[in-house]
């Protein structure tokens, strides 16, 4: 059967196969808007922080648990509905690119916080918030497009 | 190092679809099946017992709530042969001495 599917069909069924993997890796990929959300929502609890009030405190402690659980259920939601990734498309590289991305948010906003507050500036934490929120935002979409390319690269088929 | 092997049963275009899709996936729900390929629902439920009878496949019915729910995946064995089958195409690309470029 193989001696007589020719090299073009043969080029085309795995051109085929690479685009279905595709829609499926794209599928995983999470929006834009889901890391603005949480950025947002991190100025948002900051500010609760900032305040010192336990009424503002219990406030912004409420929208910021809410909304987090709102956007990743729908993230998660929209994956559950479709497909789950296959686990071995994301390798070690793409382990490294979300700690990195994850240590660099969580190092980068609190160690700007206690810098600001040694410093003597006011409102540390929603400061240190708001540049961790925009490295959030900015860079979210960013980890997405290396973390695609790394899965796209561990296609079944992708080598030749 | 996958030993190339031509698999008829999934080289039928539909069924080629079906199993890229899965083999991206841990599983897939059977309406985004359904709606990517652009199948029936018997279309695709008779393609999925194909691929299960031959071990290909994996078909999970549930409920979510009082909704019932149908997803797939592909077996170990799926997966090894259309790896098989991947490598084969391949081969009969290169022997020809023409390449292709990996979408996207």
């Amino acid at each position: 059967m193989s001696d007589e599917v020719s090299p073009a069909e043969a080029a085309q069924a795995l051109a085929d196969i690479q685009l279905r993997q595709q829609q499926v890796i794209d599928l995983a990929m999470i929006p834009a808007w889901y890391w603005w959300a949480v950025g947002a929502l991190m100025v948002v609890l900051a500010i609760g922080v900032d305040s010192h009030s336990p009424v503002v405190i219990g406030l912004t402690v409420s929208v910021f648990v809410l909304g987090i659980l709102a956007a990743t259920g729908w993230v998660v939601g929209r994956a559950f509905r479709h497909a789950q990734i296959r686990n071995g498309l994301i390798d070690g590289r793409g382990v490294v690119a979300i700690l990195g991305f994850v240590a660099l948010i969580v190092a980068g906003t609190i160690g700007l916080a206690f810098w600001l507050r040694a410093a003597g500036a006011g409102h540390p934490a929603t400061l240190a918030c708001v540049a961790g929120g925009l490295v959030m935002g900015a860079g979210g979409p960013v980890l997405m497009r290396r973390l695609r390319a790394i899965m796209l690269g561990n296609r079944t088929g992708a080598a030749l | 190092m996958t030993v190339p092997r031509f698999d008829e049963l999934i080289h039928s275009p539909t069924r080629l679809a079906i199993v890229a899709l899965l083999a991206a996936s841990e599983w897939a729900d059977f309406s985004y099946i359904r709606d990517t390929v652009e199948l029936s629902d018997s279309a695709l439920s008779k393609q999925l017992t194909t691929l299960e009878q031959a071990g290909y496949a994996e078909i999970r019915k549930g409920f979510i709530g009082k909704r019932p729910r149908t997803s797939a995946r592909l077996t170990a064995q799926g997966r090894a042969a259309f790896e098989q089958h991947v490598a084969a195409l391949q081969q009969i690309v290169v022997r020809s001495g023409a390449t292709i470029l990996p979408a996207g």
